[in-house]
């Protein structure tokens, strides 16, 4: 398969191109969206391309996540863009009451497809109320998919799997990685939700990430290999469903996991899935899993205050060692 | 009242023990301090004694492994309760009777503060992975050391360990069965089950010379002094004080030894190396029952008439299997004496986890050049083994010296 | 919007029957065969039927926790209806809803909604879909005074006129929202002059008048149905039982329902229609007993099913296409 580097933000706008060619049901509503073609740029070129189909909203984020579930419930597949991560917490009730239990409450009877799309992450000293990484809060409900990708690549397969979903999937972009270049294939290309990526290959220990924190273990693998510490980098893409079995495979491997997110540490994503893998890979493991987060505060401000509470290579390094007792 | 006859802990690790046999029949009337049974723990073979009058009501039968705390039978006040104790639990055959052991005041040591972090003491640290890996390979945990934290044992641990079974054939303490099998040229005139000391003996060896980087100095010295000091303590006597023995006075000497040179006080726990406060010699002693080395604790703090008596003492209940497990624990050095078999250089192997050991010859009239002219002379050999990934041999050199030093000349040991 | 005889007669039968199967879900809730909680709309018939009858079935519908009268009005199974209040296997929801969140997406209701107000966000979703499908659809809201003070409403409004949404936002205006008056609660006094500020006609109707609910209802889906944006219509009514059944209703007095059980819409429909001729006090009890006749049916329907197997619970939760 040939390939081309694109920016995760181009990924998902050339994503948006091909999907909402092929079906007028999906749409997208959100604010700040035509002018410019989306702050980060991600609709780029499309409000030109399909006029009427991406909408400018008020700001009102109750009445754009219960659009999306009224639409999508009747019969259209609303793309929502939810500007900044920090307020989805203006839509819980319409994501979390709505969305997430509509077709379990009525038995089944109807599917509620709708994408929810929301920049997140921290590193842009923009304090504490645009920053934050919530994904957990959104594994926690029942009904709702997750998705965290890293790479323009698996941005763009993972949107399509997202967009063709009959389920309301959470999806979340780092802001600082949408400038983010990477290869990208020329054909089109699907990946399905619910598959996990080994993206380097280790035996001495697992690093299980996704997002932001796949660059921070990228380095850190290349750091380790100077110690004779051959890091394996699981890139786990979707967290709900989550891919267990390309985990607990790394695991029967390495015997050591180390789990890397931004999000803060406590209640985070890692603890869950610490607690799968002490469970159901009791016997494989060598050392206790670790978990690498960011500080449980809200995210300071001042630049050195920030980079202190974010989770850094030295952190992911450090419990590495600690795991492979080095 | 009824009261309840258990296996005591007689060992800060002691978990359970063998009850080898009742040495009284079961409804038999027993004093208080009377020998009931006999238990064997990992490390010693030892009487159990009633804990007051009454009649005996055994429900163990001999041969069982017990836990410690377990009930094993019961003291009836009188024959109504032996009644009633024989409806609710089952009598244990208890073999032939044996006439009760004269009493002897069996004093149990209290629990000695032990290194906490060595393979096989206390509970066993390991990972769930090192567990599993050590159970497919039929090894046990305690018989490996762990580097991880707080003496974890790690997978590593488990793996360096295996290969090292793997590539050391021996026999004894596991299944690797490297025996010839039986045809009509060879025939097996006895099979003795590896248990209690003798297996805990042939693990520690295996520990010892796999997991050590042990080698032996030789030196020898002149035993004049020694044998006059020998003789000035013996000539005054008390009434009933058994003699000094050179062990003793050996003791002292290394003792004194290890004050000076802490670093051989020592022993490796992981990453670490732990230099002990305290001077605790063992002295190897064989009664033809496996060997076992009993504990001069503090070694540096006693006179040798103290320790000699010390030394007498535990000599003595050695013998008799009266020994409990923490005399048996806890040294930081030891000394072995093979003199009385004619043996002068020995390549003596450390008492696991201990650093280093002195083994001493026989005392031997030999031909030395003193002052440019052969006399005769008797002499003594030292062999000082030690471990050279924390000692290194100028060190142990050092050491041999100061011994040989103050054994050549035992002013220097006031 | 046709006023003959025979449309008026079926809108009465409506009525008779949202009002005996409420009265049946009470007796029945009463005597422990419905879990939970329920809350009964008797006395609002003339909001919920006025409206149900100007609507197509492929028309879409919001309901709250107190919306078996829309549902019945507008087409919903009775046996169906039953056994999901009785969280049977064979209600609406196979048992997992129950009557707040009771729903039937074949004949556009998009659900009852637990969540006070929760449905108005859904009903402009459902709006801007129809309009952008390009058909003639029309959405309803139903929502209560107490609903009318929450975010949601403010946004969805705002939304539906800016965006010219085919919506109807129905406030079915009972005056107390659980315990809480509307004049406490509610600045300004009336809430369809809140339309206003969204630049769509408000209009305050007597809910217990059906053919003026009727009326007002049918300018507003004419309106919806050209494209001309949404209506606000305040149907003032009254809910002639407590919040849920077993509320003590300390917060009013019995006088007050008293003269509101004087004001019955449909005695006051019944009334009207004998005057017209249209229903004698024979054919009004025949009615009654048909549908009587219907509801035992639904009854024994709901409690001869089977209960769900408590494993269904894993069930539901995605649409695996």
């Amino acid at each position: 398969m040939s390939e081309r580097i694109l920016t995760c933000s181009a990924a998902l706008a050339e994503a948006l191109h091909e999907e909402m060619r092929r079906d007028e049901s999906i749409f997208i509503l959100g604010e700040d969206l035509v002018a410019h073609g989306g702050v980060f740029g991600q609709f780029k070129g499309i409000p030109e391309a399909f006029p009427g189909r991406i909408i400018d909203s008020p700001i009102s984020e109750t009445g754009i996540a219960g659009c999306g579930v009224g639409a999508a419930m009747t019969g259209m597949r609303p793309f929502i863009d939810f500007h900044f991560s920090d307020f989805l917490t203006c839509g819980m009730d319409e994501l979390c009451n709505q969305a997430a239990k509509i077709r379990y409450m009525s038995g089944g009877q109807v599917k509620l497809p709708m994408v929810v799309w929301c920049p997140d992450g921290a590193g842009l000293r923009a304090a504490a109320q645009h920053s934050q990484s919530l994904e957990a809060w959104f594994v926690h409900t029942p009904g709702l998919k997750v998705v965290v990708p890293s790479e323009p690549a698996d941005v763009k397969g993972l949107i399509k799997a997202a967009i063709w979903d009959d389920n309301p999937v959470m999806f979340f972009q780092h802001k600082k990685l949408f400038a983010k270049e990477g290869p990208v294939p020329e054909e089109e290309y699907v990946i399905e939700l619910g598959r996990a990526a080994v993206k380097k290959e280790g035996r001495d220990v697992s690093l299980l990430c996704y997002g932001a924190a796949y660059y921070l273990c990228l380095e850190a693998a290349s750091t380790l290999r100077e110690d004779a510490i051959d890091a394996e980098i699981v890139d786990l893409r979707t967290l709900k469903p989550l891919d267990m079995d390309t985990v607990a495979r790394s695991i029967r491997k390495t015997h050591r996991a180390v789990i890397v997110h931004e999000a803060c540490l406590t209640g985070g994503f890692g603890a869950e899935l610490a607690a799968r893998i002490q469970d159901e890979l009791f016997d494989e493991l060598d050392a206790p899993v670790k978990r690498v987060g960011a500080k449980d505060v809200p995210i300071p401000f001042s630049p050195s205050m920030e980079d202190f509470v974010l989770p850094s290579v030295a952190d992911v390094l450090e419990a590495a060692r600690a795991v492979t007792y080095r | 009242m009824t009261v309840e006859i258990r296996i005591p802990k007689l060992g800060l690790t002691m978990t359970d023990a063998v009850l080898v046999k009742w040495l009284i029949g079961a409804g038999d009337r027993v004093v208080k301090e009377q020998p009931v049974c006999v238990i064997e723990t990992d490390k010693v073979t030892l009487e159990l004694e009633a804990s007051g009058e009454g009649l005996v009501h055994p429900i163990v039968e001999p041969g069982r492994r017990v836990a410690v705390g377990e009930v094993i039978g019961y003291l009836a006040a009188d024959e109504t309760e032996l009644e009633a104790l024989r409806a609710h639990h089952a009598t244990a055959p208890t073999g032939p009777k044996e006439t009760p052991a004269p009493k002897k005041p069996e004093k149990i040591r209290g629990a000695t503060a032990m290194p906490k972090k060595s393979a096989g003491r206390g509970r066993i640290l390991a990972s769930p992975a090192a567990r599993k890996l050590s159970t497919t390979l039929g090894v046990e945990l305690k018989e490996i050391f762990g580097s991880g934290p707080g003496g974890r044992i790690i997978l590593s641990d488990v793996q360096r360990f295996a290969e090292t079974m793997r590539s050391t054939p021996f026999a004894g303490g596991y299944d690797i069965a490297t025996v010839a099998p039986e045809t009509e040229l060879l025939n097996v005139a006895e099979t003795i089950a590896i248990r209690g000391v003798r297996k805990i003996i042939s693990r520690n060896m295996m520990l010892s010379l796999s997991r050590q980087a042990q080698l032996t100095l030789h030196t020898e010295a002149s035993a004049v002094a020694l044998r006059d000091m020998r003789a000035l303590f013996n000539t005054s006597l008390e009434e009933g004080q058994p003699p000094v023995s050179y062990n003793a006075i050996i003791v002292k000497a290394a003792a004194q030894a290890l004050r000076r040179y802490p670093m051989i006080n020592a022993m490796v726990d992981g990453r670490d190396i732990r230099i002990w406060k305290q001077i605790h010699i063992g002295v190897a002693m064989d009664f033809g029952k496996g060997l076992i080395v009993p504990k001069i604790r503090n070694a540096d703090t006693k006179s040798i008439q103290t320790i000699s008596g010390e030394l007498n003492d535990l000599a003595a209940r050695a013998e008799k299997q009266h020994l409990v497990p923490d005399e048996l624990w806890g040294g930081t050095f030891t000394i072995t004496n093979l003199g009385n078999w004619d043996i002068d250089h020995f390549t003596p192997v450390n008492n696991f986890p201990e650093s280093a050991i002195l083994g001493m010859g026989r005392i031997v009239e030999r031909p030395w050049v003193r002052d440019g002219i052969v006399v005769p002379e008797p002499r003594i050999s030292l062999s000082l083994t030690f471990d050279h990934r924390i000692i290194d041999g100028a060190l142990a050199a050092e050491l041999l010296k100061f011994i040989k030093d103050r054994l050549e000349d035992t002013r220097l040991m006031l | 919007m046709s006023s003959d005889k025979q449309t008026l007669l079926e809108i009465y039968r409506t009525m008779v029957t949202v009002r005996r199967f409420e009265t049946m879900a009470g007796e029945y809730f009463a005597a422990g065969q419905i879990p939970g909680f329920i809350h009964l709309s008797i006395g609002q018939e003339g909001s919920s039927v006025g409206v149900c009858s100007c609507l197509r079935k492929d028309d879409y519908v919001v309901t709250t926790h107190r919306g078996h009268g829309h549902m019945i009005a507008k087409g919903a199974d009775l046996k169906r209806m039953t056994a999901e209040l009785f969280g049977k296997k064979t209600g609406y929801c196979k048992g997992k809803g129950g009557s707040m969140h009771i729903a039937d997406f074949s004949i556009g209701i998009l659900g009852a909604n637990g969540v006070v107000a929760g449905g108005l966000p859904i009903i402009t979703g459902a709006g801007l879909s129809i309009k952008l499908r390009k058909t003639d659809q029309v959405a309803v809201a139903f929502f209560g005074d107490g609903a009318a003070n929450r975010g949601p409403v403010h946004e969805a409004m705002n939304m539906a006129a800016i965006w010219k949404l085919p919506v109807l936002f129905v406030c079915e205006n009972n005056q107390y929202a659980s315990t809480t008056p509307m004049h406490y609660a509610c600045s300004a006094g009336d809430l369809y002059t809140r339309a206003a500020a969204y630049d769509m006609p408000g209009e305050k109707i007597n809910g217990n008048d059906v053919l003026a609910v009727r009326e007002a209802t049918a300018s507003a889906v004419a309106r919806a149905r050209a494209g001309e944006g949404p209506t606000f219509l305040e149907n003032v009514t009254y809910r002639l039982k407590g919040h849920y059944e077993g509320d003590p209703q300390k917060y009013r007095t019995t006088e007050e329902i008293e003269i509101w059980r004087q004001k019955d819409p449909i005695e006051h429909f019944g009334r009207m229609l004998a005057q017209k001729k249209y229903l004698t006090k024979k054919h009004a009890a025949q009615i009654r007993e048909a549908v009587q006749a219907e509801l035992s049916e639904a009854l024994a329907f709901a409690q001869n099913s089977p209960f769900p197997e408590p494993g269904d619970a894993m069930a539901d939760l995605y649409s695996n296409p």
